[in-house]
Formats: structure tokens, sequence, C-alpha cells
């Protein structure tokens, strides 16, 4: 679940999979997060780190803190989170696409019908 | 609250300096690993906390108190290291039996339920177990006297992978329940790394970098790129490696801060970015300046 070989510090990687429990829907808007001990017991982490994560979300206003009983998530949470990682993770990763397609002098035509095709795919899975 | 304050802290034996003018503090509730290559004072430094020896020069200062001879700070503070010594007169039960009497926050219930877990037999004596074997032992009394400070000092010496796992784990967990501020010793960092909150990196008796492990994960680079693209790096970051590779690339490792605005130009330059283990950092900070072991067969 962590990968700790790579170069994201963990707590980036707990914000991460935070943030992933409330876009499933496994964690919905208004409810309690996972405290930063029980994120240390299931991650194996240093309950600091895992409280630097919850900061983050809090910071980016996807969960709140209500004083002695925790840290809830925002009603906006899944908006916030969807447009952070569309502006952020999505762009980074079609930018690493677009530079390995031109390596590959493979169009911009032929890349949007790769595109497309996996698109296909991965809807007929689900 | 600062539970340890060190200042100047010099320990000399035999004309030798094992340790050179140390400073740091160590906040409550942390847990913290002393890292540092065999022979670079890690052992003397934690000895000179637990009160075992008395600093040449400098000050401790433990819980407020002069650790040496402080019967308030022996009760408030354990050292686990794989010499303690027990008499082998009494049985492994006998040992946590006395330990329950003399530490105030002892807890007999987790003794048992991890020296059943280990598979120790009460009549065991302590001199018969293997070296592993001595060190789950003394790890349990470790955590179990739950002292405000606990320091281990390689305290896996012997321990086999599923035992080292086992006693990361308990020693989270327990900590997650019962927070106290814990001191591990230990000369490779990889897979106690997560369970550490801070690291303490001294080198030939000398301090080198106190620093979060998150901090320092996010401040290490490993970068390749050519000799001209690398020059580009902003003045303040520190190069702790560098080693030519074929084709006139260069492999460098930097500790700073790096803006994504310096990040994307890099990227530009074509400069590759790769993960650097935090063990590796501790390596290069501590390097001896000499050449690696590739300048022994030249």
């Amino acid at each position: 679940m962590l990968d700790h070989a790579s170069n994201k510090p963990i707590y980036i990687q707990i914000a991460e999979w935070l943030e992933n429990e409330v876009l499933s829907g496994r964690v919905e808007a208004g409810e309690k997060i996972y405290s930063q001990y029980q994120l240390a017991d299931r991650f194996n982490i240093n309950p600091a780190t895992a409280a630097k994560g919850l900061k983050l979300l809090a910071e980016e206003e996807i969960v709140h803190k209500r004083r002695g009983l925790g840290m809830f998530v925002e009603e906006k949470a899944v908006n916030i989170i969807r447009e952070k990682r569309k502006n952020k993770t999505l762009k980074r990763m079609l930018r690493e696409i677009v530079k390995e397609a031109n390596y590959l002098d493979v169009s911009m035509d032929e890349l949007s019908e790769m595109l497309r095709r996996i698109h296909e795919e991965e809807g007929e899975e689900e | 609250m600062t539970v340890i304050d060190v200042r100047g802290l010099t320990k000399q034996y035999g004309g030798l300096h094992a340790l050179n003018a140390i400073n740091f503090s160590i906040e409550e509730n942390k847990i913290i690993g002393l890292i540092g290559r065999n022979g670079a004072g890690k052992s003397t430094l934690l000895k000179c906390l637990a009160g075992y020896y008395h600093p040449t020069d400098g000050q401790v200062r433990v819980l407020g108190e002069d650790p040496f001879d402080s019967l308030f700070v022996s009760e408030n503070l354990i050292f686990v290291d794989d010499e303690m010594s027990f008499s082998s007169e009494i049985t492994l039960a006998d040992i946590l039996q006395t330990a329950a009497r003399f530490y105030p926050n002892w807890n007999q219930t987790l003794a048992q339920r991890l020296f059943d877990y280990f598979s120790f037999r009460p009549n065991q004596l302590h001199s018969e177990l293997s070296k592993g074997k001595i060190s789950t032992f003394n790890m349990i009394i470790g955590l179990c006297a739950r002292t405000k400070i606990t320091i281990f000092d390689e305290p896996t010496t012997g321990m086999d992978y599923s035992v080292r796992k086992d006693f990361y784990r308990a020693l989270l967990k327990d900590y997650i329940k019962h927070p106290r501020t814990i001191i591990l010793s230990s000369h490779l960092l990889n897979e106690l790394e997560t369970v550490l909150e801070t690291i303490l990196l001294i080198d030939e008796g000398r301090f080198v970098i106190q620093e979060s492990v998150d901090q320092l994960k996010e401040k290490s680079y490993g970068l390749t790129g050519s000799e001209e693209s690398l020059s580009h790096l902003p003045g303040d970051v520190q190069i702790l490696h560098e080693e030519e590779l074929s084709g006139n690339q260069v492999y460098q490792v930097i500790l700073g801060d790096l803006t994504e605005e310096t990040k994307r130009k890099l990227e530009k330059e074509d400069v590759q970015f790769s993960p650097v283990s935090i063990d590796d950092v501790c390596l290069y900070l501590t390097k001896a300046k000499r050449g690696g072991i590739d300048h022994v067969f030249e």
C-alpha cells in the first residue's frame, strides 16, 4: 500500500490514500476520517507522520478539525480532490504520455485513438 | 517539553575522543533513531544519557537531572542492549518479577503475553539463551518497563527478520497506546525508518544532523544528467555524493530544497530524478573523505 522506496514522502502517500478513501465513498462527507493513531497502526508508521498527512488534507480544506472529536470530511471534499487531481496528477501523467509519444513519433491522432480504445476496455471491466 | 538536553558532551578514553563536543536536545514522546557507523560513538552517547558514564566534559540533562548517580533517572529510564546482565541464579520468570518491582509503570500482562508469544519458558536461565533470544528477552523488558525514556542500543542484534518485524510492530503499537520517548540506535535505518519520527546522525564522535525522517527524505534527491545541466543547481544545495557515469553523465546525491520551478527547469535539461534511501543519505553524510572501497583496489 505504501511505497517506501518512492521519492514521495510517506505522509504524502498517506494523504493520497485518504483522498482515495473519500473519492471511492468509503468515507463520506460529514463522516469522521481515520485518526493519526489508526493510520499509524494500519500502515506501521510513526503517528507524527500520519498526522502530517492529515494536516495536509486540512490545509486543502478536504477535512476539518473538530476540537476533541477528530477530523471530519468536508461537504465539498470530493470536488476539491477531483479538481486538484485533474489539474495536477492527471496533467502530469498526460505530460509524461505526450513526451513518450513524441519520442516514439506517435501522432496526436494515433494517441487519441489509443486512449479511446483503452478507455473502452476499462469501461467494460467495470 | 525537552526531556534530554546535551551541551558540549565530550567523552575521552585513553586519549581517544569517543564523543566530541556534542550538542542536541530531544522533545518528549518522540521515537528517535540514533544512527551512525560502527564506532561512531552511539553506545558511548547512550550510556552517558543513561548515567552509566560520567562525561569528560560538557553537560547532560535527563528529565532535568544529571543522570549520573541519579535514582530518579534510573527509575524513569531504561537502557537496553545485548550486554544487560542478569543473575544466572534466577529464572526468566523471576527476572520479569524483579523488573516489575523496580519499574513503577511495568506492565506484567504485556510482559507475559510477549514472553509466551516468543516461546520463552519460565524456568529458562538468561545465560542459556542464544544471541537472538537474548535480544528478544531484553526487548520485552525494555517495552514493558514503560519508562518515560526508553533506550534501545542496537536492539535487533541476532534477531531474525520475522522477530525484527515483530519488534518494530510491538514497539509502535505500545507507543501509540502509551506515548513516551524512545531512542533506538542502529547502523541500519531502512527497516525502522517509518517507525521513527526523527533521526540523530553522529560520526566519529561528532554530531552530524538531527532532522525529521520526512524532511530528510523530502530534501534528498538523486540526479543524473550532464555536468553542464547539473551546474545550474541552486547555490544552497549540498552535494553529498558525485559519481561519473559513462557518456559524460554524472550522478549526484544532493540535499536541499528544490522548488517546483527548479525541478521543472532541471527536467527540461534532461536531468533525471531518482529516489535515494535515507540509509544512503546517512552513508554519504558520514563517508570518509578518503575515497571508497574502490580506492583500496586501485
